[in-house]
C-alpha cells in the first residue's frame, strides 16, 4: 500500500511538472506574439497577433484551471474567447469605418471646390 | 491479502499512466502547432500570408491542446465547457479572419505590389477554366 501511495504522488509530480513546463512554453510564445504585434507594419498584422495571443491565453487559462483544480476558470476561458472575438471584430470594423470616412471627405471637398470653381467660371 | 490488493490496483495505475501519456502527447501536438503558427507569422512577409498561418492555431492548435486537457480532467462538466470553447472558436475564427482580410484589402492602397489582383472575377474564372482544360488535356494525352 505504501508503494502505491508513493506511485500516486509520483504521478501528481509528473502532472505538476508537465503543467508548469507547458505554461512556461506558452508564456515564451506569448511574448514572441507581442513582439510581432509591436513590430507589425500594418494594422491587420497587429490584429492577427492580438488574435493569436488571445488563443494562447485561452490555453493558459485552461491549463491553470486543471493545475489549481478550479473548474470555474473554464467559464473565464469561454468569456475570454467571446470578448477577444468581439474585440477583433469591433476594432477592424472601426478602422474600416474611419478609413472610408477619411476617403470620402477629400472627395466631397474636391466636389465642393469643383462646384465653386464651376460657379465662378460660369459667372465670369 | 496486501499483495493481492496491490495486484488489483496495478491495472488502474497503468490506465492512469496511459491517460497521462495520451493527454501529454495531444498537448504536445497542440504546442507544436502553436510553435509552427508562430514560425509562420515571423516567416511570411505579408499580412494575408501571415493570416494563413495564424488561422491554424485558432482551430487545430487549441482543439488539440484542449482535447489533451479534456483527457486529463475526465468526464465532468469542465470537459463539456472545454468542448464549448473549441466549438465557439471554430465558428468565430473564420469570421474574424474574413473581417481582417476585408480590412487589409480595402485599406491597402498598393495591394498589387504584394499579390495579384483581379479587378473583375470573370477573368479569374476564365483563367482557372483554361488551366483546368489544359491539365485534363495533358492527362488524356
Amino acid at each position: 500500500m505504501i508503494g502505491m501511495s508513493e506511485n500516486i504522488t509520483a504521478l501528481d509530480k509528473v502532472y505538476h511538472g508537465m503543467y508548469i513546463t507547458v505554461l512556461v512554453f506558452l508564456a515564451i510564445m506569448l511574448f514572441s506574439c507581442l513582439i510581432r504585434a509591436v513590430r507589425g507594419p500594418r494594422i491587420a498584422d497587429r490584429l492577427v497577433a492580438v488574435n493569436m495571443m488571445g488563443t494562447m491565453v485561452m490555453v493558459i487559462i485552461a491549463v491553470l484551471s486543471l493545475l489549481l483544480n478550479q473548474g470555474y476558470l473554464i467559464d473565464i476561458c469561454l468569456i475570454y474567447a467571446m470578448i477577444s472575438f468581439l474585440a477583433v471584430n469591433v476594432i477592424s470594423k472601426v478602422y474600416l469605418g474611419v478609413y472610408v470616412e477619411k476617403q470620402q471627405k477629400p472627395q466631397e471637398e474636391d466636389a465642393k471646390e469643383a462646384g465653386e470653381g464651376g460657379g465662378t467660371y460660369g459667372n465670369s | 491479502m496486501q499483495k493481492r490488493l496491490g495486484k488489483e490496483a496495478e491495472p488502474m495505475e497503468i490506465l492512469e499512466w496511459i491517460r497521462l501519456i495520451l493527454g501529454a502527447s495531444l498537448l504536445l501536438i497542440g504546442l507544436i502547432i502553436f510553435f509552427v503558427e508562430l514560425y509562420g507569422i515571423f516567416h511570411f512577409r505579408y499580412v494575408l500570408n501571415r493570416m494563413h498561418a495564424a488561422a491554424m492555431g485558432d482551430t487545430l492548435g487549441i482543439s488539440c491542446s484542449l482535447i489533451g486537457l479534456m483527457i486529463f480532467s475526465g468526464l465532468n462538466f469542465t470537459t463539456f465547457k472545454m468542448m464549448l470553447v473549441v466549438a465557439f472558436l471554430w465558428f468565430a475564427s473564420p469570421v474574424s479572419s474574413h473581417l481582417l482580410s476585408n480590412l487589409e484589402v480595402t485599406t491597402n492602397e498598393n495591394l498589387k505590389k504584394y499579390c495579384q489582383v483581379y479587378e473583375n472575377l470573370a477573368d479569374l474564372e476564365k483563367e482557372l477554366l483554361e488551366e483546368e482544360q489544359e491539365k485534363t488535356g495533358r492527362d488524356t494525352v
